[in-house]
């Protein structure tokens, strides 16, 4: 009797869907940067493309707990324009046959590791193992695995006999965020996930990755559960004030993802 | 001290922050109120249909209309249901999304108090049934003179409660990009990167607005009581 109810209750709930359907997205209206103005502009809450968005004159700025989510009301019409990370957007508009990255992009901007404020030790530990896999390569195989042409070519795995004596490093990461980090399986993969373990190789840790939602990051660092945040985080002036950062691993653009045309 | 004042006027001062605090306590209770006043209407509908089953044997269909909604409804998260309506049931619409909100919040609403409605109406002794239409009175009037009011007074409490469990729900509208209360204070969070203020901020505006609304039912009750004194 039960099992009858779902179906019936799924069967409503579908044709509420369907009838829904059929009436027209909006065609797009955003052709360049400057067209934004007065334009609803989806973003995820807390990166800088929602900073950015706050200083387009007289738009609205839509902010998603997720970029996904904002993706999806930019196919459903319910925002004129999303402004997203360069690498992320690639995905998005890769699996997404009816939307595409405009040509122009926002100024560039510094990717680095959170850690806790005051916690100057770890924050050089881990600057001077960035300094040498900049140095030796590893930090470059690992990009181009991940992001370009040669992407899945150069997989970093870990030095065989990799000493682990120093303990456990958590690693707090929002994996909804390709190339950077995503899920496979139950395991984040992904630029970051491979940048950290490289890194905690050096250091002679073990990576233990924590993941949660993008704006849980810095409370989870900032109250000692994580030790590192690491989600294509960009430096800020103002966010320095409350937590330490790593040199930048990475620069990134943000862009502007509309309907085609 | 100047470093207390410091992160006061950073997480608060600097670009009019408050206003994201203040605004999203203006969606927060605009949701509330109407999800409130569509909860209390489907409800006491709901629980009507219900009970003149249970009681008289009639309205099989709208029964079990009724019944499959308290069963999706209370069978799936709040959260899930306001995705649902805003991406999928108005999927390519551009729609108010104060609107989905209020609807899907008030959806949800509805089929709780409609089972609180219904537990106060069987609490109801079926002997002032009896009495009322050995009296005369029909059904309907038995059911608006004798047994509602009655019924309410018994499950003000649960009532109430309730509408406190609405209010900190709606925490969740962010999820289709509301600036509700809870929002407001994540976007703060989010340009300072200092989670303690705007985190305790928002939980105290929360409580002061429960322990108001508390104030006031418990005002009530005092009132409605009056006239149990004999």
């Amino acid at each position: 009797m039960n099992l009858k109810k779902t179906a019936a209750a799924l069967c409503i709930m579908s044709v509420c869907a369907l009838s829904a359907c059929g009436s027209s997205v909006p065609a797009n209206t955003v052709n360049s940067v400057d067209d934004l103005n007065g334009k609803t502009i989806g973003v995820q809450l807390g990166t800088t493309g929602d900073i950015y968005a706050g200083d387009v004159e007289g738009a609205a700025v839509e902010r998603y707990n997720k970029g996904a989510d904002a993706i999806q009301a930019l196919k459903q019409g319910k925002v004129d324009a999303v402004i997203i990370d360069n690498e992320p957007a690639k995905v998005f508009v890769e699996n997404n046959d009816d939307l595409k990255i405009l040509p122009d992009a926002f100024a560039v901007e510094e990717y680095a590791i959170a850690i806790k404020k005051g916690n100057d030790e770890l924050t050089e530990q881990i600057n001077g193992a960035l300094a040498e896999l900049k140095a030796d390569g590893t930090l470059d195989s690992i990009k181009t695995n991940w992001i370009g042409e040669e992407a899945g070519q150069h997989p970093y795995t870990s030095p065989e006999g990799t000493d682990r004596s120093n303990g456990t490093l958590v690693m707090a990461t929002n994996p909804e965020f390709p190339p950077y980090e995503s899920m496979s399986g139950d395991t984040v993969i992904g630029f970051d996930a491979d940048m950290m373990q490289a890194v905690c190789d050096r250091l002679g840790m073990e990576l233990v990755i924590d993941s949660m939602s993008f704006d849980s990051i810095i409370a989870a660092v900032d109250s000692g559960k994580a030790d590192v945040g690491v989600a294509g985080m960009t430096v800020t002036e103002e966010r320095l004030e409350n937590v330490n950062f790593s040199d930048p691993y990475t620069t990134a653009t943000q862009v502007v993802i509309v309907r085609k045309d | 001290m100047n470093e207390i004042l410091e992160v006061l006027y950073k997480t608060f001062i600097v670009d009019d922050r408050w206003r994201f605090l203040t605004d999203g306590l203006k969606n927060t209770l605009t949701i509330t109120l109407f999800a409130v006043i569509i909860g209390m209407v489907l409800g006491l509908i709901t629980a009507i249909i219900r009970t003149t089953h249970d009681k008289t044997g009639h309205l099989k269909i709208l029964n079990f209309i009724c019944r499959v909604y308290l069963t999706v409804i209370r069978g799936t998260p709040v959260v899930v249901q306001l995705l649902i309506i805003y991406f999928v049931v108005f999927g390519s619409v551009n729609i108010n999304k104060l609107f989905v909100a209020v609807l899907a919040f008030g959806l949800n609403s509805g089929a709780y108090v409609a089972e609180i409605i219904r537990s106060g109406i069987m609490s109801i002794d079926n002997g002032q049934f009896e009495a009322g239409e050995s009296q005369g009175f029909s059904y309907t009037q038995v059911m608006i003179y004798i047994i509602l009011p009655q019924a309410f007074k018994n499950v003000l409490p649960a009532l109430a409660n309730e509408a406190i469990v609405l209010l900190k729900e709606t925490s969740v509208a962010g999820y289709i990009a509301i600036n509700d209360l809870t929002k407001g204070g994540d976007y703060i969070r989010s340009v300072t990167y200092q989670a303690f203020l705007p985190l305790v901020t928002v939980a105290l505006i929360y409580l002061v607005m429960v322990m108001a609304l508390s104030w006031l039912v418990s005002k009530l009750e005092r009132r409605l009581a009056l006239n149990d004194r004999r």
